[in-house]
C-alpha cells in the first residue's frame, strides 16, 4: 500500500475520525408529530434529517469522501407509539429492513436523478392512488436529501480547493458515473445513506459485476492505470471500515458489509473479470474486516484465482467465503427462483443467498435447535422405553414443531416503510410500491443449528444403547440429567468412541442427513410464509452455538443441558457445518465428504462448512496452491459453502491476555470477521476452542 | 515381494491434507516404528513399533492403531478420487515405513490408481527397499550425515544401509528428492553439506535436494509421550541455511520454509 493509504488505514483503525462525531442524533419525533407525518413520511424525513445533520468532513488526503458524524439513528416515533406500529404483528429484530441487497448496478447506471425521474413518471401514472403517491413523494424526498448532502460536500470540497473531489461530487451520485472513481464515490454515498436511514446489515452485492463497466471505461481511455484503480479501490474499502462501531449487530464486526465476486452472469457466461482479481488483491493489502469477501466458484474455477483468494485466507482474514454455483443455482431454481435471478445470487449479511434488488427475503427468522430436538427425544424416548426408531420419530416431531413455531411466530412480521432503500431496488419506484410490501422473492430462511452435536448424540445412542447394548437406557438418562456427575467414564466413552460427524462415518452422517431431511420436510409444508413466500432451510448456526448452550432472551427453545455425544452442560455447540467441538476428525477431506452428503437442493438457505487450518500449513511454499485445490475439492464434491480460517492458537491466547498487542488481530466469528479484541469473552473463547483443533 | 491380504500394520496417524509431504493434496500414513534414534526426532511417538499411551492437551489417548492392509487401503481409496483430481496422492511416512515393508507393500497393491510417495530414512534392508520403492511414484530419501561416526552418534545407527540404498535408488529409475534435516552444529556443518553435495553431484533421477531447517518445537511432543528430550546439541543456535555447496556443483537445491 502507498504511504497515503497506510496512514488512512491506521487513522481509521485508531478511530481518529471519531473526533468529528456529534454527541447525539437529531431529535425528530416532535417535529414529525407536529407535521402529522405518516410512518412512510417519517422514514423519508428521517433520511432527510440525518443527511441534514451531517457535518461535512473532507480530510486532505482523501480522494473518496464521506465521514459519518451523526452517531446513531433515532426512532421515528416515541417508545410507546413505536411499539404500537407493530400492533397486530411483530417487528423483525430491531424493526427496520435489514439483511438484503440493493440493485447497486441499476442505481449507479441511472444516478439518483434517474431514480427520481422514475419516481416522477410512476407518480404521474398513479396520481389517483394515494398510497403510491405518498410512497413516491417520500422516496423523492429521501433521494433529494442524499443529493443535497452530496452537494454540500461538493461545495465544501471546492471551497477547500479539493477540485478533483468537487468535480466528482458535482456529478455523482446525481448522474451515472463516467468512470471508476466516480462510481466508488457514488457507492460510498448511496451505501452509507442506507445505514443512515436506520437499515442495517447493508450488503454490497456483486461488486465486480456492477463496477466493471466503470473500470473498463477508465482503463480503455487511459484515464487510470491498473495501479491507480487499485489504489482507489483500496481507499474505498478503508472508507467502509470507518463506521463499524456505529452499526448495530450481535457483536462488533457483525455488520453484513459483504460483497460477492465471480460466478456467472445472468446469461450464464463466466463472470470473473479484471475487477474480481483486483478486489482480492486490494482486500489483501487493506487487511481490515470490511468488506467481507465472498467468492462464487465451481469445480472448474481457475486455480490461479483460487490461489489469489487463498492469499487472503493466509492473512487470517477469515474470508473469502466460497459458494459453489454448481449447487447453489440449482438449489435456488428448486425453490422457485427464475434462472436468470438464480444466476445473479449474492449473500445477505453472512451466508444466506439473496437476489440483489429483487429479494425481500427474511433469510434468518430463527433457528431450529437441533440439540433441543434431539435432547428431548433421547430423554423422553429412553424414559418411555421406545426403541431407536421411536427416538428418531420423536426428533422429527420436535423439529417439525420447532419449525412451525418459528414460522408461525413470524407470520405477521410488520416491516416499516423504507422509501429510500426502495429507490435502490429494481422495481419499487416503477411499480409505486414500497419495499416493505415485498419484492419478487419474499421467502423466509430458517437454520438447523448445531447439527453436529445433535447428530453425534443420536449416533451415540444408537450405537451404545441399542446396537451394542453397552449402556443402559436409565444409566444414560441419569448421566444426562446429572451432567455426567460421577460418570466421567461414560462421558468419555460417548465423546471418544462414538461415531462423529466429520469423519465420513456412515452412522454419524446418516443422523446428520436425517436431521436436515426432517427440517426440509418441515419447511416444505409451508406453502405460504404469510408474505407470499416459502421457507428455505439452511445450515448456519450464527450465534446459536452460544445461545443454545448458554441461553439468550431471543431464544424460544430451552437451554440444552448435557448431551449424549459426551458434551457437558454449558459447553458450546458446533458452528454451522463443523464437527462437534473437541472431537477428533480425520481431517479436511473427511469433513468435506461428510457434508457432501447433504441434499443441498432442498437445504439452500446457506451456512458454511467451517474449517480451521493450522497456520503451519501456510509455511509451505506450495501451500497457496494446495489450499486452492482444497477449495476446488470442496466444489468437486458438491458441497455448498465453505469458510476457511487460519490462526495460531498461541496468538489467540496471547491476544486474550494482552489485547493491547493485538488490536488488529482479525478473526472469523460466524458469517463475518471482526477484531478479536472487540468481541465479547464468550465469542473469544469459542474462536479459541475452534482453533484448538486445526488441520 | 508377495503381499498377502492379511498383512497388518501399526499406524500412528493418518493425516489428510498433509501439505508438507509431497505434491498436491495428499494423505500421509505415518507408520509406527523406527530403527533410528535421531536425537532431534520430531515424531517420538513413531519410534516404538507398538501402540502406546500419549498425553495431550485434550487428555490421554492411545497412539498406534492396527490396520489390515485391506482396511487401510479401503480408507485411502475412499478419497482416491479427490487426491487424483488434485495433483496429489498418498504418502507413506513414519517412523520408518520400511520397518513394515510387507504391510506397506500390501497396502500399495490395493490402492486404486493413486500417486504414491515413500518418505524413508533409507535405513532398511536392500531387499525391502527395492521391493517397496519399485511400487511407488516418488521417493523422499533422508540423508542426514555422511560421516559414519557422526551418523552413529546422532541416529544410533551407522549409515552404511542408507548409502547402499541411495545407490540402489539411483539405479531404479524412480524419481526422488533427497531431504536433509538442518540440525544446528550437527548436520548443517560445511563439511557435511559439502560431502552430501559431492555425493549427489550427477546422481541420476535426483529431482532436487531439500534442506529442512530444524524446528525448535520438536521438544513438546517428548513430554506428551513421556520421553526425555536430550538432543545433544544446542537448540538455540541458528541453523545455517547455506546452499552454496550444492549451487557450486549445480545440484538443484531449495530450503524448505
Amino acid at each position: 500500500m502507498t504511504p497515503r493509504l497506510q496512514s488512512m488505514r491506521d487513522s481509521v483503525r485508531s478511530k481518529e475520525h471519531a473526533r468529528f462525531r456529534q454527541e447525539k442524533p437529531p431529535a425528530v419525533v416532535e417535529d414529525f408529530d407536529a407535521a402529522g407525518l405518516s410512518w412512510m413520511q417519517r422514514n423519508a424525513r428521517l433520511t432527510r434529517r440525518m443527511c441534514e445533520a451531517e457535518n461535512v468532513v473532507i480530510q486532505p488526503e482523501e480522494r473518496i469522501v464521506f465521514t459519518r458524524t451523526v452517531p446513531s439513528v433515532p426512532l421515528v416515533y416515541d417508545g410507546e407509539e413505536w411499539a404500537a406500529c407493530f400492533d397486530g404483528g411483530k417487528a423483525h429484530e430491531l424493526g427496520p429492513i435489514s439483511n438484503i441487497c440493493a440493485d447497486w448496478g441499476y442505481v449507479l447506471s441511472q444516478g439518483l436523478n434517474g431514480r427520481k425521474r422514475a419516481a416522477e413518471t410512476a407518480r404521474a401514472q398513479a396520481a389517483d392512488d394515494p398510497a403510491a403517491v405518498e410512497f413516491l413523494d417520500s422516496a423523492m424526498e429521501a433521494i433529494d436529501a442524499v443529493l443535497a448532502l452530496a452537494e454540500r460536500y461538493a461545495t465544501e470540497a471546492r471551497r477547500l480547493g479539493h477540485d478533483d473531489v468537487a468535480d466528482v461530487l458535482e456529478r455523482v451520485p446525481a448522474e451515472p458515473p463516467s468512470g471508476f472513481r466516480e462510481a466508488l464515490q457514488a457507492l460510498r454515498f448511496l451505501h452509507a445513506s442506507v445505514w443512515m436511514s436506520g437499515h442495517y446489515h447493508v450488503g454490497l452485492g456483486r461488486f465486480d459485476q456492477y463496477m466493471i463497466p466503470y473500470l473498463h471505461a477508465d482503463l480503455a481511455s487511459g484515464k487510470l492505470t491498473v495501479d491507480d484503480a487499485e489504489e482507489l479501490l483500496a481507499e474505498f474499502f478503508i472508507s467502509l471500515n470507518k463506521d463499524s462501531d456505529l452499526y448495530p449487530g450481535v457483536q462488533q464486526g457483525d455488520n453484513g458489509q459483504s460483497l460477492m465476486l465471480g460466478g456467472v452472469t445472468r446469461e450464464g457466461q463466466d463472470a470473473v473479470n479484471e475487477l474480481t482479481w483486483m478486489v482480492l488483491r486490494a482486500a489483501a493489502k487493506v487487511n481490515m474486516i470490511d468488506p467481507k469477501i465472498n467468492l462464487r466458484v465451481t469445480s472448474e474455477t481457475d486455480l490461479e484465482l483460487l490461489e489469489l483468494a487463498a492469499q487472503l485466507t493466509k492473512r487470517g482474514l477469515g474470508f473469502p467465503q466460497y459458494s459453489n454455483d454448481d449447487v447453489v443455482i440449482p438449489g435456488l431454481l428448486q425453490h422457485g427462483y427464475a434462472l436468470e435471478d438464480a444466476r445473479d445470487y449474492t449473500v445477505a449479511a453472512c451466508w444466506e443467498y439473496i437476489i440483489p434488488g429483487k429479494g425481500m427475503d427474511i433469510v434468518n427468522i430463527g433457528a431450529v435447535s437441533f440439540p433441543a430436538a434431539v435432547s428431548e427425544a433421547i430423554l423422553g424416548g429412553l424414559a418411555a422405553g421406545s426403541g431407536f426408531q421411536g427416538i428418531l420419530e420423536r426428533t422429527r416431531e420436535n423439529i417439525t414443531s420447532q419449525a412451525a413455531n418459528a414460522v408461525n411466530h413470524c407470520r405477521n412480521i410488520i416491516l416499516p416503510p423504507a422509501p429510500y432503500y426502495s429507490a435502490l431496488m429494481t422495481e419499487c419506484l416503477e411499480g409505486g410500491v414500497d419495499l416493505s410490501a415485498g419484492l419478487v422473492y419474499n421467502n423466509y430462511g430458517i437454520h438447523g443449528a448445531c447439527s453436529a452435536n445433535a447428530a453425534d448424540a443420536l449416533a451415540a445412542v444408537k450405537q451404545f444403547v441399542f446396537d451394542e447394548e453397552r449402556v443402559e437406557a436409565s444409566e444414560l438418562v441419569n448421566a444426562l440429567i446429572t451432567n455426567y456427575e460421577g460418570r466421567e467414564d461414560l462421558r468419555l466413552l460417548l465423546q471418544k468412541d462414538g461415531p462423529k460427524v466429520g469423519n465420513n462415518d456412515e452412522q454419524a452422517d446418516a443422523m446428520l442427513t436425517e436431521l436436515f431431511a426432517a427440517l426440509a420436510d418441515a419447511c416444505e409444508t409451508f406453502e405460504d410464509n404469510g408474505r407470499g413466500g416459502i421457507v428455505r432451510p439452511g445450515t448456519g448456526s450464527a450465534m446459536y452455538y452460544v445461545w443454545l448452550a448458554r441461553g439468550h432472551e431471543d431464544m424460544r427453545e430451552p437451554v440444552v443441558g448435557a448431551t449424549a455425544d459426551g458434551r457437558r452442560q454449558g459447553e458450546f455447540f458446533s458452528s454451522s457445518l463443523a464437527p462437534s467441538p473437541g472431537t477428533r476428525s480425520r481431517g479436511p477431506l473427511s469433513i468435506l465428504q461428510t457434508y457432501s452428503k447433504l441434499d443441498y437442493q432442498r437445504i439452500c438457505n446457506g451456512g458454511p462448512i467451517t474449517l480451521e487450518l493450522s497456520d503451519a500449513v501456510f509455511r509451505d511454499e506450495e501451500a497457496i496452491h494446495k489450499v486452492a485445490m482444497l477449495v476446488r475439492a470442496f466444489a468437486q464434491l458438491g458441497c455448498q459453502q465453505l469458510q476457511l480460517n487460519t490462526l495460531s492458537v498461541e496468538t489467540l491466547h496471547d491476544a486474550k491476555q494482552h489485547p493491547e498487542n493485538h488490536q488488529n488481530l482479525i478473526v472469523r466469528v460466524w458469517g463475518w470477521s471482526g477484531y478479536f479484541c472487540e468481541l465479547g469473552p464468550e465469542y473469544q473463547d469459542h474462536v479459541i476452542a475452534r482453533h484448538m483443533h486445526t488441520f | 515381494m508377495r503381499s498377502y491380504g492379511m498383512e497388518s500394520g501399526v499406524v500412528f496417524d493418518i493425516k489428510e491434507f498433509a501439505v508438507h509431504d509431497g505434491p498436491g493434496i495428499r494423505t500421509t500414513v505415518f507408520l509406527k516404528g523406527c530403527p533410528l534414534r535421531c536425537t532431534w526426532c520430531h515424531n517420538p511417538e513413531g519410534i516404538s513399533p507398538l501402540p502406546e499411551p500419549m498425553r495431550t492437551a485434550t487428555g490421554e489417548r492411545t497412539v498406534g492403531e492396527t490396520f489390515t492392509a485391506e482396511e487401510l487401503a479401503d480408507r485411502l481409496n475412499s478419497q482416491a478420487d479427490i487426491l487424483r483430481a488434485n495433483e496429489g496422492g498418498v504418502t507413506f511416512s513414519g517412523g520408518e515405513p520400511l520397518m513394515q515393508a510387507a504391510f506397506v507393500s500390501a497396502v500399495i497393491d490395493r490402492l486404486t490408481d493413486v500417486h504414491v510417495l515413500l518418505d524413508t530414512s533409507g535405513h532398511a534392508s536392500e531387499r525391502d527397499f527395492r521391493a517397496v520403492v519399485s511400487k511407488v511414484d516418488l521417493v523422499h530419501f533422508d540423508l542426514k550425515l555422511m560421516d559414519a561416526g557422526q551418523h552413529q552418534r546422532f541416529t544410533g545407527q551407522p549409515n552404511d544401509l542408507v548409502l547402499t540404498n541411495l545407490s540402489v535408488l539411483e539405479t531404479l529409475g524412480i524419481p526422488y528428492v533427497v531431504r536433509v534435516p538442518l540440525v544446528p552444529g550437527v548436520t548443517d556443518t560445511i563439511e557435511n553439506m559439502c560431502a552430501i553435495a559431492e555425493r549427489l553431484d550427477g546422481s541420476p533421477g535426483l529431482i532436487r535436494v531439500e534442506l529442512l531447517p530444524y524446528n525448535r518445537a520438536a521438544g513438546g511432543k517428548y513430554e506428551a509421550s513421556q520421553r526425555p528430550f536430550e538432543p545433544g546439541f544446542d537448540e538455540r543456535i541458528a541453523v545455517r541455511r547455506d546452499t552454496r555447496p550444492f549451487d557450486a556443483l549445480g545440484v538443484p537445491v531449495r530450503v524448505a520454509s
